[in-house]
């Protein structure tokens, strides 16, 4: 209360202050014109704006841009303690008890938060463009971005990735059926992995070991694929618009090159295709 | 009562927008033809048009707008429109290039790269001026005809100001683009801080809109790139103001193949802008622009050297004659007070010219300098990275010229075999950068001979050397400066025992300075004919 009433004072000092200055300078103004003779008329060139309006509106941008920012927070710090979980080290290495731990810890932050489609783009494009985001692990980014993708409200998601300078690793792991994964750009190692009956479209490349472990679904990439592609798949398809480097060990499912099936068809040695 | 005309309604509004802009210092607006846009004389032609500073109205844009909108609101949100990208987007060249650059890197094209900018700006100052200042800019948008590109704009700016423009999802063309009107309502446009990343999501996300414009141009039925208010481009900014900005990109990006890339595709612009390689400051008519020169010469006028003064013989003292602009870093002590109304800004101040009367005497002032730099095989070539050895040597070259000296050249690399290109004193400031961008990338060998016809019989002469001192012929190098009076300033780039052998060897020669360049930063810390001081001398020596 003696703070509250000490504050008040100390601004009522200071607008008292304020007046007898104003007042003082109303009579200094009135003598300079009184001593210069009627003719000086002096005036203060910025008076007109104390009319002046200054008309700030808040806009609808204002809003959308804040929630997004505070979105983009949370899916940030989700990533980083991820990154505090899985990789203190900066190494990571894909085995399948760590993806399956990872993409666990990954699950648990993403269900707190609330977001849509567009934010993980952003989030994607953050990586290469802003110094927010430390560390772009691409294992541990592609779990986390499959998690998003996964949990997201939207049924299909297209990720923008083409102007990623580092492929991200295991993109589109576990994704459900009814969803569709697009990805613009080039995929790194283990996409598609474990799928469990979404279709992910690859516009571009994707690495070594794609579809691995895969149940069932569609895996379409647009242009090439590398080594051990369909490593222990139980079902579903790939499909693929360029060459395929090498299969894997298949259990069951359809790996398809520029419409040609080519496995199951001919007997072929795993990784020696061509 | 006689009806007003439009321009009679300009200068009626025209202390109003300026009041509400808060005063920006541009000449009153005039109507006329302002050529581009679609269709010029119709509707369909572009609102306004900046060149230098100069806002014209399009008079067939307001005459297409009549029935729909008020005149005086029309005018008034079209002034608005205009004077929002004087005060805050693009403000200078430089914003525009860098905006631009960052668009050229999602679109990969030169065209598509500029429509993206110019959509950008403008969805940034209309934006800038909804929120900031009372305008009828959205009642201007709301009834002006639309291809597939404005109307994805129109939703947008429905959304973002939270005003009704007409533009409805269900829209012909908006429909589709609702994920891109999405996606362009989450940028932070008015963050300025973020313009580069800013301008990246949009080019991201309009790309696919842009393209499939272009194909419809191709095909002929598509509209141009236009947008629906004028487009930006060189004719906006003078002379003054191009110089400074791409002074300020080459020495932010310091990136000589993005500068590059740049002035390649502004090159007919810079043209049209009487921006060549003749005349001062890199502007003129004639030849062709060389982008990596004027890389150098921009680069240049960033670090400004200091040269100290020293005593001339003169056939008479200076005095002042003529007037010319007051360049950024030129020295302030000629600067005339009364025609430059009190200020120091470039395009207002103006400094004396002088001039030398008859009659002998001796005064204070820079001499003519000869400027010696390697160019052989362990130096950097400056037409591929930023060669801090070219740009050590431009900066001198800037110095003197800023003080009315003459410079000449001697780049040599295995000059015994004619690796060498010599260059007699000259004040063609393009010729001397051309001669030190020029790279042998041979051997390293000094032809002392060569020195000697530059250096006899001037008095007054200041001497520059810049190289890595890996010279093969370094004693006659060290043997030949040995003997001169003047004031040498040597510069070695990197560490090695040469440098070693030659600082020891000079040490005693209270005329020859030597500089270290490793990094940029080093280059400020050069002083041009410095004649060292012993402060630790002992008594009687």
């Amino acid at each position: 209360m003696k703070e509250q009433s000490s504050k008040n004072s100390s601004i009522g000092m200071e607008l008292q202050g304020r007046e007898k200055m104003k007042a003082s300078l109303q009579l200094k103004k009135k003598k300079t014109a009184a001593s210069d003779g009627p003719c000086v008329i002096r005036s203060n060139p910025f008076q007109e704006f104390d009319t002046y309006v200054y008309a700030r509106k808040d806009l609808p941008l204002d809003r959308i841009v804040q929630s997004t920012e505070v979105v983009m927070d949370q899916i940030r710090q989700g990533y980083e303690k991820l990154l505090e979980e899985e990789a203190k080290e900066l190494v990571w290495m894909v085995q399948y008890n760590t993806i399956i731990k990872a993409y666990e810890v990954a699950e648990r932050y993403v269900k707190e938060i609330d977001y849509a489609a567009e934010d993980i783009e952003d989030f994607c494009f953050a990586f290469e463009n802003t110094q927010k985001i430390p560390y772009l692990i691409p294992g541990p980014a592609g779990l986390y971005i499959s998690a998003l993708c996964n949990y997201a409200k939207e049924e299909e998601i297209v990720l923008k990735l083409s102007e990623l300078k580092t492929e991200i690793n295991l993109l589109g792991f576990r994704l459900s059926k009814g969803r569709r994964l697009v990805i613009e750009g080039d995929a790194g190692d283990f996409t598609g992995i474990g799928l469990e009956g979404g279709e992910l479209v690859v516009e571009g490349n994707a690495k070594n070991w794609t579809g691995a472990g895969m149940r069932s679904g569609k895996i379409t990439v647009k242009k090439n694929i590398g080594l051990h592609t369909g490593e222990w798949m139980m079902g579903g398809e790939i499909y693929v618009g360029g060459r395929v480097r090498g299969l894997g060990n298949i259990v069951e499912g359809k790996v398809f090159e520029q419409d040609k099936l080519v496995y199951p068809g001919k007997a072929r040695y795993p990784n020696l295709y061509y | 009562m006689k009806e007003r005309t439009p321009q009679e309604t300009i200068e009626d509004i025209w202390p109003r927008v300026k009041r509400k802009h808060l005063y920006p210092e541009i000449p009153t607006p005039k109507l006329g033809e302002v050529t581009g846009g679609e269709e010029p004389g119709t509707e369909d032609a572009v609102g306004l048009e900046i060149k230098a500073k100069q806002m014209t109205l399009n008079a067939d844009f307001l005459v297409g707008l009549k029935g729909k909108m008020e005149e005086e609101r029309a005018i008034e949100a079209l002034l608005d429109h205009g004077v929002a990208h004087y005060t805050f987007c693009p403000w200078d060249f430089y914003t525009y290039v860098n905006l631009y650059a960052e668009a050229k890197k999602v679109m990969g094209d030169k065209d598509l790269g500029k429509q993206v900018a110019n959509h950008f700006i403008d969805v940034v100052s209309n934006t800038y001026c909804v929120k900031m200042r009372a305008t009828d800019i959205p009642e201007l948008y709301r009834h002006l005809k639309r291809g597939a590109i404005e109307e994805t704009m129109a939703a947008l700016y429905q959304k973002i100001w939270g005003k009704d423009l007409g533009s409805s999802a269900s829209g012909k063309s908006v429909k589709g683009n609702e994920e891109v009107v999405r996606r362009l309502t989450r940028i932070p446009y008015l963050n300025r801080s973020r313009w580069a990343e800013s301008i990246r999501r949009f080019a991201r996300s309009i790309k696919p809109l842009l393209l499939q414009e272009q194909e419809n141009q191709k095909s002929g039925a598509g509209k141009g790139g236009s947008t629906p208010l004028g487009d930006h481009d060189l004719n906006g900014y003078s002379l003054e103001e191009i110089d400074q900005g791409l002074r300020d990109y080459a020495r932010k990006s310091m990136m000589l193949p993005e500068f590059r890339e740049v002035v390649e595709d502004f090159t007919e612009e810079l043209k049209e802008a009487g921006y060549g390689m003749e005349g001062g400051m890199g502007r003129g008519r004639g030849m062709l622009l060389d982008a990596d020169v004027l890389f150098y010469m921009k680069l240049a006028e960033s670090y400004v050297l200091p040269v100290k003064k020293s005593i001339l013989e003169k056939k008479g003292t200076l005095h002042p004659h003529s007037h010319s602009p007051w360049e950024v870093g030129s020295p302030y002590h000629d600067v005339d007070v009364w025609t430059s109304f009190g200020k120091i800004m470039p395009g207002i101040t103006q400094i004396w010219k002088k001039k030398e009367g008859k009659g002998k005497g001796k005064i204070e002032g820079a001499p003519d300098c000869l400027i010696a730099v390697d160019s052989s095989g362990s130096m950097i070539n400056p037409r591929k990275s930023l060669s801090y050895a070219v740009l050590g040597a431009a900066c001198a070259a800037d110095a003197y010229l800023r003080n009315d000296s003459k410079v000449a050249v001697y780049n040599f690399s295995d000059a015994p075999m004619g690796g060498k290109d010599v260059l007699d004193y000259s004040s063609q400031r393009e010729e001397i950068y051309r001669v030190l961008c020029k790279y042998f990338g041979g051997g390293t060998a000094l032809d002392v001979e060569d020195l000697i016809p530059l250096v006899h019989g001037k008095k007054d002469l200041d001497l520059f050397i810049i190289t890595d001192m890996k010279i093969t012929n370094l004693e006659a190098l060290i043997g030949y400066l040995g003997q001169l009076k003047n004031r040498v300033t040597a510069v070695h780039i990197g560490e090695n025992p040469y440098v070693s052998r030659f600082e020891k060897a000079v040490e005693r020669k209270s005329n020859i300075s030597l500089f270290a360049v490793k990094r940029k930063e080093d280059i400020p810390h050069i002083v041009l004919g410095r004649i060292r001081e012993y402060f630790h001398q002992g008594p009687g020596r």
